[in-house]
């Protein structure tokens, strides 16, 4: 039997302790056939060097936490197999995020501009629970069930040119999901997104770079949702000038 | 080793509470990968602001009588001019071609009961139409209208 083949990760570290600035570290290790790039970060932080610091949970793309960047492309390591990458795989934190440690990035600010748009069920007047489920016909759960594909793994946002250069940007998973919300038959609350998404920076500020959808390990299309939202709060402002109420029922 | 991003990207509205490295822009940005298409897309922009300028001084020149008109008409058969119209003339079709790849799937699931046709459809309409105007325009030009 052949010894496993050996590959050198070429990993960031930043200690906010001690670094100024981020460098790198190199680890050769033997690796299996069947190993995520995961697989490999946990063998290093198992086995050779336990002070590598790195997000990860699930291992199997559902939680969305183990996003970083390997060979300079976005990617959920633990669906990224190792044995596509050459001899030296380059693995860094997430790109356009500030960096806590290591391959650990500061997600509050994600997390502040996703509940800024209200990702949840918003209606006028709670429904009775004898009243009964809210019926939902498959034609209408097509419209929005890409967009609640979305595990908030952050990849859009990493690969996003807008994101890197407008700090104010909302980003692509948290209009994704705003949208979605927003053509969800059972929601009563578009005009109220509709009215964050036609504020600064937010949809209109997205130049449709299309990467979101390129490096989304759930094949959701958050261009599709950010374009299609635009398309939605204009002509929401336009209803609210032209009919009652706004438009509202 | 990877350039920064803007040095608030992403960053909470409070800093957090250990010291943070700085965010970096993705490394292929903005001349590798696929991020050179939509560089490359982004930069037609500065090709067409030229081209406002050359309509403008078009316009200039048709206001200042034949002469000035026909000076121009032969300036524009420097092969520099021909090189600069081949460019422009390929930038607008790249630009073309991505709009129309991307444009159907910008498009909602539906405005009230009317739903928008299949992708395949609106693609297939936009170079249509696409090819329609060209015809047109390209009629007019040779004097087959008006």
């Amino acid at each position: 039997m052949s010894p496993a083949p050996k590959k050198t990760l070429v990993v960031t570290r930043f200690d906010p302790d001690r670094d100024a600035a981020p460098r790198t570290q190199r680890y050769e290790i033997r690796v299996r056939e069947d190993w995520m790039v995961l697989d490999a970060l946990n063998f290093i932080k198992d086995e050779i060097d336990g002070t590598l610091s790195h997000r990860w949970s699930c291992r199997m793309a559902v939680c969305g936490s183990c996003g970083m960047m390997v060979n300079g492309e976005p990617r959920l390591t633990c669906k990224d197999p190792l044995r596509q990458y050459g001899e030296t795989v380059t693995v860094a934190p997430l790109a356009n995020f500030p960096v806590i440690r290591d391959l650990v990035i500061e997600m509050d600010g994600f997390m502040e501009k996703l509940t800024s748009v209200k990702p949840w069920i918003l209606r006028a007047k709670q429904l009775a629970v004898e009243a009964g489920p809210v019926r939902q016909s498959p034609e209408q759960l097509e419209e929005f069930k890409q967009f609640s594909m979305c595990i908030n793994c952050m990849l859009c946002y990493a690969a996003c040119p807008v994101v890197a250069n407008e700090p104010d940007f909302l980003g692509p998973a948290a209009i994704a999901l705003g949208h979605r919300y927003n053509v969800d038959s059972r929601d009563e609350g578009a005009s109220v997104r509709n009215e964050i998404f036609r504020g600064e920076g937010t949809v209109f500020s997205c130049s449709y770079a299309n990467e979101c959808s390129e490096v989304c390990p759930k094949h959701v299309d958050p261009a599709a949702a950010v374009n299609q939202a635009k398309f939605n709060a204009v002509i929401d402002w336009a209803k609210s000038l032209v009919l009652p109420r706004g438009g509202e029922k | 080793m990877t350039r920064p991003a803007h040095p608030h990207a992403m960053q909470p509205s409070r800093p957090g509470r250990t010291r943070t490295a700085p965010p970096s822009l993705p490394d292929r940005f903005p001349f590798a990968g696929r991020y050179l298409a939509y560089t490359l897309f982004d930069l037609t922009g500065l090709l067409y602001l030229v081209v406002g300028f050359v309509v403008l001084r078009a316009v200039w020149a048709l206001g200042s009588g034949p002469e000035t008109w026909q000076a121009l008409r032969e300036q524009f058969t420097n092969p520099l001019y021909v090189a600069f119209h081949l460019l422009t003339l390929v930038a607008v079709c790249f630009v073309a071609v991505r709009f129309f790849r991307l444009f159907p799937k910008a498009q909602p699931p539906r405005i009230g009961p009317a739903k928008p046709p299949p992708g395949p459809v609106i693609h297939a309409m936009l170079y249509v139409v696409w090819l329609g105007f060209t015809l047109v325009f390209a009629t007019i030009l040779a004097g087959g209208l008006f």
